[in-house]
């Protein structure tokens, strides 16, 4: 093995391999897929109602709204844009506050709000919005709270948003679409060329060539999983833990596109493979999207151990302790994988004959 | 022309089309994927709020606050609420004590137990605490020094709210059409590239019986796969002479794209490459029919595939008539006409 041939070899990948749809393809899929899950699971499935408001003063109100969970504020600049704002439905209500609004709640007198309302508003959100406001006017008047409301707990359940089920698929797929693909498509396309076979008759090893593309897979892996974390605000206190995890995570994917990529004939047969198999590396991300499936059935799973300990340091709050068993099968798994490849690349001889 | 030719050439290239393994197995499993998207998404709004009250003295306030979002279920068991809560029937149960009302009058403040199951959103939970004492403002006669001045924006649609089911609608219609787009470029970029072309020119054919031929593939394969799922769907019972109007035109502009794509592309990859950011771009207005308020800018306006989908999602969801879309329909019109002239004028140079 020849490190200075191998970052050759890598030169060449980054450079034909940056101008393929494919390689373009596994970089915007992944951005792509997160960016509409996080608009379409935290905008179409949010049952936050929205408030649209044009202050014409400069009223307390709009801040004591911003401070509640239960609805969304947006503040507008004039009376034209808060109603082309209700008009397109960004918000339910568009309310304008005259200019002294506070002192007449307070006084006593009586102010004239106007109130804008999208007609494809749902008619409780209308409700919870004009009650939320009520009684933050009742508080800026000064009016006490009339009766104590004690909330109790039913069941053991907690509400998961989609955006939170669907951010393991949408890291597994960044990690396996550039990891995977990328080495197996590679070894593919110079295999039908032929151009593989004249690399190894020369000094360059087929371990040299498998390296090279194995080593640009994990960078695109890599990068492609920490892409995806930093958009989704997912790095939390352990930063390098989650990096080693991508890391391992894209030996995993490269390992299994080298495989494919060395024994699969052409990019059908390829895309054939991973439409029938994709559902063995998925199948723990639909555990977290249902968390009604028993979750022992993800340890069958090698991606499993990937996206446990990500969920665990992403959205549990764990540490390394909590994830280390499943980073030392993660390991684990690798080098089993890694001693499979290079057994059959030994043994069968797919590119060698 | 030769409409003989014609009839070969098209069964010629609807043949070629299911013969590329890829582009069948997107097409078919397409509508599978699209007709299962459909049927996943509910076809209902809950647009009311159903809130539990076990009270055994019944303040007034309770008979009078029920209106077109809000629906109190009254229970007589303290049980029987905590039930109904726990298996999501009502999202909070409210239990009132019996001396609330003696309280109220006393001016002293009554302990509201509000039972919330533990899968609720927190934004309904901190929304039901303020709902429960903003009931009992109105109950004490609170009444807000404000005069509201509503006005509503657009057709109101309380009570019959437009479902994520009927809104993806236009999407899918659109993800049919274009996906053609990928089949037809390919076909006519093979036949550049292997030379086919020149082989049939040597031939009676003429080049307008190539482009009305491939013309009629793409427009009868998007044509009839976008109406094969609206039949499916059963959306086609509202304005069919209107929607088959709407969709012909779609079709026309997805059948000159096929025309530039191919045109430019060398082979499938690139077919793809240039079919991806094609589809892209033109996905945009879909995505604000189903995601109201997501892309509030008007740029959305000079993409052709806003004209169709606003039309189909305002004819489908609205009940829109011809009179309402009219300008939509010739807009889209002139964009059919002049995104096919440009294919065909781009093609007929490359052909050349």
């Amino acid at each position: 093995m020849s490190l200075k041939r191998i970052l050759i070899l890598l030169g060449k990948e980054l450079i034909h391999s940056s101008k393929n749809f494919l390689f373009i393809w596994v970089v915007l899929a992944p951005i792509l897929i997160s960016l509409l899950v996080s608009l379409v699971f935290g905008t179409l499935f949010s049952e936050k109602p929205k408030l649209g408001v044009f202050d014409q003063g400069t009223s307390q109100i709009v801040e004591m709204l911003k401070k509640l969970d239960s609805l969304t504020v947006k503040k507008y600049e004039s009376v034209a844009g808060l109603k082309v704002a209700v008009e397109k439905g960004v918000v339910d209500l568009g309310m304008v506050l005259p200019p002294d609004f506070d002192n007449q709640v307070k006084t006593g007198v009586k102010t004239r709000v106007s109130v804008y309302v999208w007609g494809e508003s749902l008619a409780k959100n209308r409700i919870m919005v004009g009650i939320i406001i009520a009684s933050r006017v009742r508080e800026l008047s000064g009016l006490e709270n009339p009766v104590i409301v004690e909330s109790i707990t039913i069941g053991e359940g907690e509400a998961i948003p989609w955006n939170d089920r669907l951010f393991p698929l949408v890291v597994l797929m960044a990690v396996f679409l550039g990891g995977l693909f990328l080495p197996a498509s590679s070894i593919i396309g110079e295999k039908v060329k032929g151009t593989i076979q004249a690399i190894i008759v020369t000094p360059t090893s087929l371990i040299d060539v498998l390296f090279a593309k194995g080593l640009m897979g994990i960078l695109v892996s890599l990068l492609m999983g920490i892409i995806i974390l930093f958009l989704n605000q997912a790095f939390g206190a352990h930063p390098w833990l989650l990096i080693l995890l991508l890391f391992l995570g894209g030996i995993m994917a490269v390992i299994i596109g080298m495989i494919s990529g060395t024994f699969v004939k052409d990019f059908t047969t390829l895309f054939a493979i991973w439409k029938s198999c994709g559902i063995l590396l998925f199948f723990p991300a639909f555990m977290y999207m249902f968390p009604k499936i028993p979750a022992w059935l993800g340890w069958f799973f090698p991606t499993y151990y990937l996206i446990q300990p990500i969920v665990e340091l992403t959205q549990k709050g764990g540490g390394w302790l909590d994830i280390r068993t499943d980073v030392f099968f993660l390991i684990g798994i690798d080098l089993l994988i890694l001693g499979l490849l290079v057994f059959l690349i030994k043994v069968k001889k797919p590119i060698t004959g | 022309m030769n409409f003989r030719i014609i009839k070969t050439l098209f069964i010629k290239d609807f043949t070629l089309f299911f013969k590329n393994r890829f582009i069948a197995v997107i097409t078919v499993l397409g509508l599978v994927f699209y007709l299962f998207a459909y049927f996943f998404l509910p076809k209902t709004v809950d647009e009311v709020m159903e809130i539990g009250v076990y009270a055994p003295v019944m303040p007034p306030i309770i008979e009078r606050i029920q209106n077109e979002g809000l629906k109190i279920e009254t229970y007589k068991i303290e049980k029987d609420l905590k039930e109904a809560v726990s298996k999501g029937k009502v999202v909070a149960g409210l239990v009132f004590p019996a001396d609330i009302m003696e309280k109220l009058k006393k001016g002293e403040k009554p302990i509201v137990k509000t039972y919330l199951s533990a899968e609720l959103e927190p934004e309904i939970k901190s929304a039901i605490s303020i709902f429960v004492n903003e009931l009992f403002f109105i109950q004490a006669g609170y009444t807000l020094a404000i005069e509201v001045i509503e006005e509503t924006i657009g057709p109101d649609m309380v009570g019959k709210q437009v479902s994520p089911g009927k809104r993806i609608i236009p999407l899918l219609v659109f993800f049919l059409l274009i996906t053609e787009t990928f089949g037809l470029a390919n076909l006519i970029s093979e036949e550049i590239e292997k030379r086919t072309i020149q082989a049939l020119l040597v031939t009676p054919t003429r080049i307008q019986d190539i482009f009305i031929a491939k013309g009629l593939t793409g427009l009868i394969l998007a044509l009839s796969q976008a109406l094969l799922f609206l039949v499916i769907v059963g959306e086609l019972k509202n304005q069919p002479l209107l929607i088959l109007i709407t969709l012909l035109l779609g079709c026309i502009i997805v059948t000159g794209i096929s025309f530039l794509i191919g045109s430019v592309a060398r082979d499938m990859m690139s077919v793809l490459a240039w079919g991806v950011i094609a589809f892209i771009v033109l996905l945009v207005p879909s995505i604000n029919i189903l995601l109201p308020g997501a892309i509030v800018t008007n740029w959305v306006k000079i993409l052709p595939t806003y004209y169709l989908t606003e039309s189909i999602h305002r004819v489908m969801n609205f009940g829109y008539s011809w009179q309402n879309i009219w300008q939509n329909l010739l807009i889209l019109l002139v964009y059919s006409l002049g995104i096919l002239s440009v294919g065909v004028y781009i093609l007929k140079r490359r052909y050349q």
